[in-house]
């Protein structure tokens, strides 16, 4: 009989968080392997907010699949909308007139602001700063104000059309984006100087969640997540649509790939959206809102994809039509599902109390994550 | 602009080029049709170096103006990708979107791919018959690849040889069928 030695073999704990977890930002699940303090493996699991969104676009006309992209990411709402008449139109070769598409630029750069404040004050909630979310959310609500006035909804706004938009702004309109723009520019700045270069808030984001640009492009990262690892890709520099090619703006990037890195990126482009609003007002000319004489919309046999920038990433729409008033086939690409593949690199061989600052900087919106 | 005739918007515009009082930089025209020429070209190019790439694997072609595509049958698939992926010019170093559409005889599986510092945008295309769908994975070449198998394989039902990793990731364990099938009733089935 041999005797045998005790096993010093160890085994990787597992430690499950979510579906309903304050720092999730909603129904998103991940599983833990950790060692110790370190993690070696992660296993998100998502499809909670399913709700099929594609498949009811194929039982939808047109027009009303816009409200579906709606509710896909729901603090990004105009971004949505965009990406689907883009497709739509495109298919059915509508030029849109010069105001709509400027009133379109104008309203989605608006909305990337609102929907980056969101994201720097629940991200700073998350690496435990408390004081930036009353600030970023007293700001995101003078914008959130200014599309109740125009939209006559606060989020779910259903105001692009295909062919333009569904009404022209109001009278009032120039005038309370002039007085907006300047209050967001200090409204960013004073979260900017409140947050940014904070010891504590740069000891819990510097070198925190490293990918570098070989990997992120692997995995499809896009958008700010993207840019944070130093690539200066930007659809609406790469592949301008709308009237972005003539209007100036810069595309920030960051140098390490790290979380202070993609945050720092929002907050730049914050910036960077707050020129563009200025100029879109200024070269905004009078005239036409919506393309002339279509009221059914059937777009021929075909297919299109269209790719544009979100506040996530580069959501991609494949629209195939069989000649019918209803789509074939609507196929979303969703920046924020394909930034969460960049998580498991992500968390590679990070503290587990890091885990909820790497999630966090991934500014992932889960109604778009699952469709 | 308010006296313009809505059904000849060009004319109008090439025929009062200037109009005066009117401080604004660039017309409709110029600009997009700068930008249409410079995506046709693109178009183009990347279009003969994917022509070039899928040499006799391509069965069809087309897409020149806006988003080239060739098709290829499944099994040349991961070969060309490869192909298209390491090129010095194309550099489609992006899997963009992977989706599936079903035909109801046969899957479409089209494979979205970007060059991130070249610019290129290019489509793969192949597809499996309704009854046996199988196609290559692509997971060797592409992180991202991982999750939109998952995806097409929860929604569409088409496996992925060579991945091994596909259990349901937006339906729950146990889902019955497969809800992107154009077949799958809308209505009629039990929830839960």
């Amino acid at each position: 009989m041999t005797m045998h030695a005790r096993s010093t073999e160890t085994v990787d704990m597992m430690l499950n968080m979510g579906p309903q977890h304050p720092a999730t930002h909603g129904v998103f699940r991940m599983v833990l392997s950790i060692d110790g303090e370190r993690v070696v493996g992660v296993r998100p699991h998502i499809g909670y907010l399913h709700r099929g969104s594609e498949k009811l676009s194929e039982n939808e006309s047109y027009g009303q699949v816009v409200t579906l992209f709606d509710r896909l990411d729901y603090v990004s709402n105009l971004n949505n909308e965009l990406a689907f008449v883009l497709a739509a139109e495109r298919l059915m070769g509508i030029e849109v007139p010069e105001r709509a598409q400027y009133i379109r630029v104008l309203l989605c750069e608006l909305n990337r602001v609102a929907s980056h404040l969101l994201f720097i004050g629940t991200y700073a909630l998350d690496v435990g700063a408390m004081t930036p979310v009353m600030y970023t959310f007293r700001e995101r609500e003078r914008i959130q104000n200014l599309f109740e006035h125009v939209t006559g909804a606060r989020m779910m706004h259903n105001y692009f059309r295909i062919g333009g938009v569904k009404e022209d702004l109001p009278h009032d309109f120039a005038a309370r984006v002039r007085a907006l723009v300047g209050e967001l520019h200090k409204g960013v700045e004073e979260t900017d100087r409140l947050l940014t270069f904070n010891e504590v808030y740069l000891a819990r984001t510097r070198g925190i969640g490293v990918i570098d640009a070989r990997t992120a492009i692997s995995c499809g990262l896009t958008g700010p997540c993207l840019r944070g690892s130093g690539i200066a890709y930007d659809a609406r520099k790469d592949d301008p649509y709308e009237v972005y090619d003539r209007l100036d703006f810069d595309v920030p990037i960051g140098e390490f790939g790290d979380c202070w890195d993609r945050y720092w990126v929002r907050v730049r482009e914050c910036y960077e959206s707050l020129r563009i609003v200025e100029q879109a007002l200024e070269q905004m000319p009078e005239g036409e809102t919506m393309a002339p004489g279509r009221r059914i919309v059937r777009p021929p046999k075909g297919e299109a994809y269209v790719h544009c920038e979100n506040p996530r990433g580069d959501i991609g729409v494949f629209l195939v039509s069989d000649g019918s008033d209803k789509p074939y086939r609507v196929k979303v690409r969703p920046p924020s599902f394909c930034n969460l593949v960049g998580l498991e690199p992500m968390l590679k061989d990070a503290y587990v109390s890091d885990a909820v600052a790497i999630l966090g900087s991934l500014d992932i919106v889960l109604g778009e994550v699952d469709r | 602009m308010a006296e313009q005739n809505p059904e000849q918007p060009a004319e109008n515009a090439a025929a009062q080029p200037s109009e005066p009082g009117q401080a604004r930089p660039a017309r409709r025209e110029p600009a997009v049709q700068v930008a249409e020429e410079m995506l046709n070209e693109r178009g183009e190019r990347t279009a003969t170096h994917l022509e070039r790439i899928a040499g006799d694997a391509a069965v069809e072609s087309g897409g020149r103006d806006e988003m080239p595509w060739v098709r290829v049958e499944p099994d040349r698939l991961p070969a060309l990708a490869r192909r298209c992926r390491d090129d010095a010019v194309l550099k489609a170093d992006m899997l963009h979107c992977l989706l599936a559409v079903d035909y109801v005889d046969h899957i479409e599986l089209d494979y979205v791919l970007f060059g991130i510092g070249s610019g290129h945008r290019l489509l793969l295309k192949t597809s499996v018959p309704a009854d046996n769908p199988v196609a290559p994975t692509l997971t060797h070449l592409w992180e991202a690849a991982a999750w939109y198998e998952r995806e097409a394989h929860d929604l569409f039902g088409v496996t992925f040889e060579g991945n091994d990793d596909l259990e349901p990731l937006l339906l729950f364990e146990g889902f019955e069928g497969h809800p992107g099938l154009k077949s799958f009733p809308l209505h009629e089935y039990d929830e839960w």
